[in-house]
């Protein structure tokens, strides 16, 4: 066993160079201080999107993207395919796990500070990882076709919309009319299950070799002691053993999640109904649809929704840029002016998400 | 003495009736009748005329003054003929104030040209830029009576001659409406208010009863008094008044009976239009009672596959040799409520035991039978639904078994138009098809409930696996992690 085992591996040698591969992994050590649980939020959130790819294929073999056929065909996957109610309320519930484990990452990784040189590219393909995440909720959304996606995605398009210049050629890119209709359906599938998956695995393989290429990073203080003092442990088997560790313990939880709390349908979307009391967005754009509420229809001369969705595209732009402007995280010192924003930022998050949830 | 006082008496009467009194100051009206024209004749009897009014009142002019030419100038408003509008307008000077009608006392409402205006009859005429209707056309110009002045043509007893006029006129409604029937006066003269009408008796129903006077709307109005909405409510204004009926010696009831029917909850709670009002069994314009031989014809219109049925069945003969009415003996008239299980079998509730009361009888066993096998088909049908909301409560999706107990209620709606036939073993393959549906639907949320504990005990076996592992692999890590 073991020398047609030593076969196949020198055969693979001679042509992919495994043993150079096994050499950089050896070599690959993962830093442990007091702050190293936030390593794992990044392996968690792979592990999310491994499994929203799994269950999403598995879900494709039943699902029809038009508007006569999606929900009766979700209908179908919930009562007539084996486990297919299991596979939607794991991809539900998945999604939205996705989208919590990438908001901690991606946060844990601003308050450490990690985008400071010469990880910039890789926060801001973090960042851009963390708008595709969302838009993957925004156009999943919409696939039951029930009557709240419905109604959701006619508000979500209509804030588009108000994007000054390209705002009416985005709503109508994005619904395919003046409407949402089928139309919409059909692309809000196709992005969802093509555009969405290729751009995103891109940006994914970008984004994991350069983290392998420049290793993790440490927190200043950390870097800035003695070589004696720091503590590592090595990636291959201990740190990738750990992660798979909490892999499993996600997927009990998703387990649980799913049977207890199964993934609901509601009713079919009716586009001559009128949109149903108080309707809101997901809870990761909760805080955004708060905001433009609270913002007064005139402000100036100025639209309030406008100023609200133009603020928004700039903190956004600066959020992915911080690693160009916080340049004193970069040159090693500490720069207590970005805590004081990200914690604004969470705080701002929290806050605006509870709000739209209770009102 | 005795002569002279028989010159005093025609002297006061002469002065002290006031139409003397104010036709000896009106020159036109002097001149008129010296002229002894038609329209001067008329008026004498004129209710206008009696309460004082001038034909200048109408015509404008000057009354006072003795030279025609000044008094039918112009500058002294003098309108000559008016036509058309303009004869609405000039009632209405009056009888659109409140003021002038007091000025009078008259009590009479001074909302007639607003609601004429807005009536049906307010519409353009197709003969001519005016409306269809004016003032005259109904109530005549220069003798217009009161209301209750048997001469007048809108009195009770004449309007529905005053009426076919028109309404009667098959060149002239064309122009209209031509799918509008013409027969409206034929029919009335055939029905109780007609009859009696005819006969002189103001009390009975005629035109203006139902459709109102000055208002009348289209049937298809949600305002028209004879919308079929609104109808039960037009009928009921005198068959529910007992004083008004009395003469009559007939119940006043039958609003009371309707209103609780499951006719009357259709068309009254629901405000369904297509439920049956008054008139859809007792006709409107030749309303009468349906006889004893023509009430399944009646019901029939509607349930005609009950109807059919029951024409087949032997109760067909039997109750045309007892004189029974065919609908009415099981479901009454007016009172008609939604059929339940109960009306059948031999309870003492139950229709059928009213006659089938000796056991060895085929009827007795017949209807014993058709009530146990609807009851198995509710039981059944009950025992689904407890466990289909038991699966549903445990947030199994049932929506594909809900489905299946419409299919009950469809076999349900099935046997209660099957038993007009009153055969039991066409019932009974009615019924069957249900118990089938019902054994389906029980069977399919059993399996529901079944696929609930499944998912737990899978939970359950998939956690302990998956902790299991992650155990072994703590364990692996502490190990090599010891090192």
């Amino acid at each position: 066993m073991k020398k047609y085992f030593t076969q196949t591996y020198k055969w693979l040698d001679e042509r992919l160079d495994l043993t150079s591969l096994s050499h950089f992994i050896e070599k690959k050590y993962v830093p442990v201080h007091s702050h190293s649980i936030w390593y794992y939020f990044g392996g968690v959130s792979l592990f999310f999107f491994l499994i929203q790819v799994l269950t999403g294929i598995l879900l494709l073999f039943y699902y029809k993207g038009s508007a006569d056929l999606a929900f009766e065909s979700i209908q179908f996957i919930m009562s007539k395919v084996q486990f297919g109610w299991l596979i939607r309320s794991i991809h539900a519930w998945a999604a939205n796990l996705f989208i919590l484990s990438v908001f901690i990452h991606m946060f844990s990784v601003f308050f450490e500070k990690s985008y400071r040189r010469p990880r910039e590219l890789t926060w801001v393909t973090g960042v851009l990882l963390f708008f595709m995440t969302l838009a993957f909720g925004f156009s999943g959304y919409l696939l039951p076709w029930n009557k709240l996606a419905f109604f959701a995605t006619k508000v979500g398009t209509d804030i588009a919309g108000n994007v000054p210049i390209v705002g009416n050629i985005m709503k109508g890119f994005l619904r395919g009319g003046d409407d949402v209709t089928g139309a919409t359906l059909s692309r809000f599938f196709g992005f969802h299950v093509a555009l969405f998956p290729g751009i995103f695995t891109i940006l994914l393989v970008i984004h994991l070799v350069m983290v392998q290429r420049q290793g993790m990073s440490e927190p200043l203080e950390i870097e800035n002691a003695p070589q004696a003092e720091k503590k590592s442990m090595p990636f291959f088997p201990n740190f990738m053993l750990r992660d798979l560790l909490l892999w499993l313990i996600v997927l009990n939880v998703l387990a649980i999640l799913a049977v207890f709390f199964p993934a609901d349908l509601g009713e079919k979307a009716d586009p001559f109904s009128s949109a149903p009391a108080g309707i809101k967005p997901e809870w990761y754009f909760l805080f955004m649809f708060q905001t433009l509420k609270y913002i007064p229809a005139k402000i100036f001369i100025m639209d309030g929704e406008l100023l609200g969705i133009l603020l928004f595209g700039l903190a956004g732009l600066l959020w992915m840029l911080v690693p160009f402007w916080d340049t004193q995280s970069s040159k090693g010192l500490r720069n207590r002016k970005i805590n004081y924003i990200g914690l604004f930022a969470v705080g701002f998050i929290i806050v605006l998400t509870i709000l739209g949830w209770v009102s | 003495m005795k002569r002279k006082l028989l010159l005093i008496i025609p002297i006061f009467f002469f002065y002290f009736n006031p139409s003397n009194v104010l036709a000896a100051d009106d020159q036109c009206y002097t001149c008129h009748s010296a002229l002894e024209d038609k329209e001067s004749k008329l008026f004498a009897g004129d209710i206008h005329f009696k309460k004082g009014i001038s034909c200048s009142g109408c015509h404008g002019g000057d009354n006072s003054s003795e030279d025609n030419e000044v008094a039918m100038s112009k500058a002294k408003g003098f309108i000559g003929v008016p036509k058309g509008d303009k004869i609405t307008e000039v009632c209405a000077k009056c009888h659109a104030s409140e003021k002038m009608m007091k000025s009078f006392g008259s009590k009479l409402p001074v909302n007639q040209y607003d609601n004429l205006i807005n009536s049906v009859h307010g519409k353009s005429s197709t003969v001519s830029s005016t409306r269809i209707v004016n003032c005259t056309t109904c109530h005549t110009a220069h003798g217009i009576k009161s209301v209750k002045d048997p001469l007048s043509p809108v009195y009770a007893t004449n309007i529905p001659k005053t009426c076919s006029k028109c309404h009667g006129d098959a060149n002239y409604m064309r122009t209209y409406n031509p799918s509008l029937a013409i027969d409206q006066y034929t029919k009335y003269l055939t029905s109780v208010h007609g009859k009696l009408n005819s006969k002189g008796d103001p009390k009975p129903a005629q035109c203006a009863s139902c459709h109102g006077s000055h208002d009348i709307k289209p049937v298809k109005d949600i305002k028209s008094k004879v919308y079929p909405v609104n109808l039960p409510y037009t009928c009921s204004k005198c068959h529910s008044n007992k004083e008004y009926m009395a003469q009559y010696k007939i119940p006043t009831d039958q609003f009371e009976k309707y209103a609780r029917s499951v006719h009357g909850k259709a068309l009254l709670e629901k405000n369904d239009p297509g439920a049956p009002a008054c008139n859809s069994c007792h006709g409107n314009h030749g309303a009468a009672p349906p006889g004893v031989e023509s009430i399944s014809q009646v019901c029939g219109t509607c349930h005609a596959l009950n109807a059919e049925l029951f024409s087949g069945s032997p109760h067909k003969a039997a109750f045309e040799k007892k004189g029974y009415p065919e609908c009415e003996t099981c479901h009454s008239n007016h009172e008609i409520v939604t059929a339940t299980n109960k009306m059948l079998g031999v309870d003492k509730g139950a229709v059928c035991f009213r006659c089938h009361q000796d056991q060895n009888s085929n009827g007795y066993k017949s209807s014993l039978m058709m009530r146990s096998l609807i009851d198995s088909l509710d039981d059944t049908k009950q025992s689904a639904i407890v466990l289909i909301n038991e699966a549903e409560q445990k947030g199994m999706d049932v929506t594909e078994v809900k489905f299946k107990l419409r299919d009950i209620n469809q076999v349900k709606l099935e046997t209660r138009t099957q038993v007009h036939s009153f055969d039991p073993k066409k019932f009974k393959d009615i019924v069957d098809k249900g118990l089938v549906i019902s054994a389906d639907a029980t069977a399919d949320a059993k399996l529901a409930i079944h696929e609930y504990y499944f998912r737990r005990v899978g939970l359950g076996v998939s956690v302990f696996l998956i902790s299991l592992l992650a155990f072994g692999l703590f364990l692996f890590l502490r190990k090599i992690e010891k090192k």
